[in-house]
């Protein structure tokens, strides 16, 4: 199959004050999305979707580090390139759309002149084209009034439109690879629905290939075809979507799945996974679901499992898979 | 704009009133009488009582608040004890000596603070950071008259050190005056880039593909300098009222200087008009960063 991005083996860490040895927050994850798909990176909060983004787009945080492996683009392995190089593709052929739109715009830049930058930084557009341009795009993922918001500044925004106009920077120059991550949790359920349908249709305009970030699986039942179930810095598992939601293999997913969003209140985040996230000082030395996992038995919390193939690429990390449909017989 | 504008210099009236009352009150219990200081205590009774009378000494304090207040207004700041001149007329030749050396003194802080700030934040924890850094520091914490005196040892023969004759007069009590100032805006600077530097939409900027260096100019600049511009225009105020010692130090006949005579001579109204005139620079200087600050923040500008 054609990748547009190849994860191999990524391992990130950061450094903290007052430690000497830093604190792996990805270890090892191989994650592939092939060319104008959508593949989802699901798991609780802290378990390493954003860094795993962020690594592979050199943009993480001045304590963070890659220490190992490779995230090849278009032949180039984008962990070697140099910031300079690597500047010529971000904003081009990777876009992002960050988590928090309220924090992510330039408080005092016009959100009009924000999105036009790239075009006229990648493709030296002056300064009417860019605008006409930017508005477009604008009106298309549904901001009304276009021409009137370009010269707004974020504050006199809603959470909604601020979103959009996120995705319209994320869109502008139909990069190859989208990488968004909860470009949709400010926003209500209309309006999550209208947004993601957008994403959909500037998919298939410009064969986009997109990587979901999301708690969601609301989200990812919605727009992805592939989907990444993290946990503590590690793939849990892998899976196409229907294969994912008939019968996912880990305890951790399947936990994940009794908290659908259709069936807790709005906003909220529950799991009917007991515990909490370990820490990343305090990894268990098995499988580091184990301590929460109610089938885990005395070789989880010793050994820790691979990543198994149970078949046509659906792939697990337990030693005990199993699949929705044998709930009920225990 | 003009609404918010008019709005803020209205609140500033009843602010200038209160001042000028507190002032008028601290130095109107403080003992001396005026006419036993202007007279050396020669005088026969009735004398002092008709002076006592044509100065409005025995009017209640409220009533000459009042007076003092509309006669300022109309610019009438009283008549100096010692001097026997307008108290305006004075401070109006004093003044332009002060202003001179607090705005060269303002420039000299923005010209060295603000690079050196900038600096400093990219290149966080290099050497040039810790000299500078360490520079600051000297600049804000050591008394104004001992920089003073090392500066004058130290250039004595190369540049004057007393006196405003020339304008080379003003270099040395610029930089004594301005390096605290400098020290403060560089420190400022530095910290806000460096927190700026941290926020969500400088990565943003970063991951359209936009170097470093326009991360910074176009991103994190204006952001990191609006509470600084801010500081920069209350400075001059206090610039203003800060030069007391320096235009001591160097012989500059400025209206700090004229208040320490009006100390040494007990001399109320000349020493209430600087003191009052000071004020007003400082609250007047306190309106401009506000609306400085109105007009490049667009998150209040809207309002
Ligand atoms: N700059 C940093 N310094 C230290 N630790 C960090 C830093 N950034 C992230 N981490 C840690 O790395 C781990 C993974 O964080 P990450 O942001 O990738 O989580 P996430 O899966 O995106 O969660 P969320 O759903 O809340 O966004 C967390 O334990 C987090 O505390
Ligand atoms: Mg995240």
């Amino acid at each position: 199959m054609d990748n547009i991005l190849e994860i191999k083996n990524l391992i990130t860490s950061f450094a903290s004050d007052g430690r000497k040895e830093r604190a792996i927050a990805v270890n090892g994850v191989d994650l592939a999305i092939p060319r104008g798909k959508t593949v989802g990176l699901v798991g609780e909060s802290g378990c390493g979707k954003s860094v795993t983004s962020l690594s592979v787009t050199g943009l993480l945080a001045e304590n963070g580090r890659v220490e190992s492996g490779e995230a090849l683009f278009q032949g180039r392995d984008l962990l070697r390139l140099s910031e300079k190089e690597l500047r010529a593709i971000r904003g081009n052929d990777i876009s992002m759309i960050f988590q928090e739109p309220m924090t992510s715009l330039n408080p005092v830049i016009p959100v009009g002149v924000q999105v036009a930058e790239a075009a006229r930084l990648h493709e030296g557009l002056d300064k009417a084209t860019a605008k006409a341009r930017t508005v477009e795009i604008m009106r298309k993922v549904g901001i009304p009034e276009p021409e009137r918001r370009y010269g707004q500044y974020p504050h006199q925004l809603s959470g909604g439109l601020r979103q959009r106009v996120m995705i319209a920077m994320g869109m502008l120059l139909k990069p190859d690879l989208l990488i968004a991550d909860e470009p949709t949790t400010a926003l209500d359920v209309s309006i999550e629905a209208q947004i993601l349908r957008l994403m959909r249709d500037l998919q298939r305009e410009n064969g986009t290939a997109i990587l979901m970030i999301t708690h969601n699986l609301g989200v990812v039942a919605e727009i992805c075809d592939e989907v990444y179930v993290m946990y503590a810095g590690e793939v849990v598992e892998r899976a196409d979507v229907f294969t994912l939601f008939k019968s996912c293999a880990h305890p951790y997913t399947r936990g994940l799945m009794g908290a659908l969003p259709r069936m807790t209140p709005k906003g909220q985040r529950l799991y009917n996974i007991r515990g909490t996230v370990p820490n990343l000082w305090a990894m268990p030395v098995g499988c580091r679901f184990a301590p929460r996992c109610e089938f885990a038995a005395e070789r989880c919390h010793g050994e820790k499992p691979p990543l198994l193939d149970l078949g046509g690429g659906h792939l697990c990390r337990c030693f005990a898979p199993r699949g929705l449909e044998d709930e009920h017989h225990g | 704009m003009a609404k918010y504008i008019t709005k803020r210099i209205l609140v500033t009236i009843p602010v200038l009133l209160g001042m000028i009352l507190l002032i008028f009150f601290m130095l109107n219990v403080v003992p001396g009488d005026p006419v036993t200081v202007m007279m050396k205590e020669h005088l026969k009774e009735d004398v002092v009582a008709n002076l006592r009378r044509s100065m409005h000494l025995d009017d209640p304090f409220f009533i000459r608040y009042l007076r003092y207040v509309w006669d300022a207004i109309r610019g009438d700041l009283g008549v100096s004890w010692k001097l026997s001149r307008p108290v305006t007329g004075l401070i109006a030749t004093a003044f332009p000596y002060t202003l001179k050396l607090a705005l060269s003194a303002a420039l000299f802080s923005w010209i060295m603070g603000i690079p050196v700030g900038i600096v400093s934040a990219v290149r966080k924890n290099s050497l040039i950071d810790h000299l500078s850094m360490g520079l600051s520091l000297f600049g804000v914490s050591m008394p104004v008259f001992w920089v003073a005196l090392i500066l004058q040892n130290t250039f004595k023969g190369t540049l004057p050190v007393s006196g405003v004759q020339t304008w080379k007069g003003y270099i040395l009590p610029t930089i004594v005056l301005g390096w605290s100032s400098a020290g403060r805006i560089a420190r400022l600077t530095r910290s806000n880039l460096l927190e700026v530097l941290r926020e969500d939409y400088i990565r943003t900027a970063r991951s359209k593909g936009l170097s470093r260096l326009k991360v910074i100019t176009r991103h994190a600049l204006k952001n990191a300098l609006i509470p600084v511009i801010t500081v920069m225009a209350i400075q001059i105020s206090s610039l203003l009222s800060g030069a007391v010692i320096t235009e001591s130090v160097f012989s500059i006949p400025g209206v700090g200087s004229l208040a320490v005579s009006a100390i040494k001579n007990r001399d109320m109204p000349l020493l209430q008009g600087t003191v009052i005139f000071t004020a007003v620079l400082i609250i007047a200087g306190n309106l401009v960063a506000d609306v400085l600050y109105s007009i490049i923040d667009p998150r209040i500008r809207v309002e």
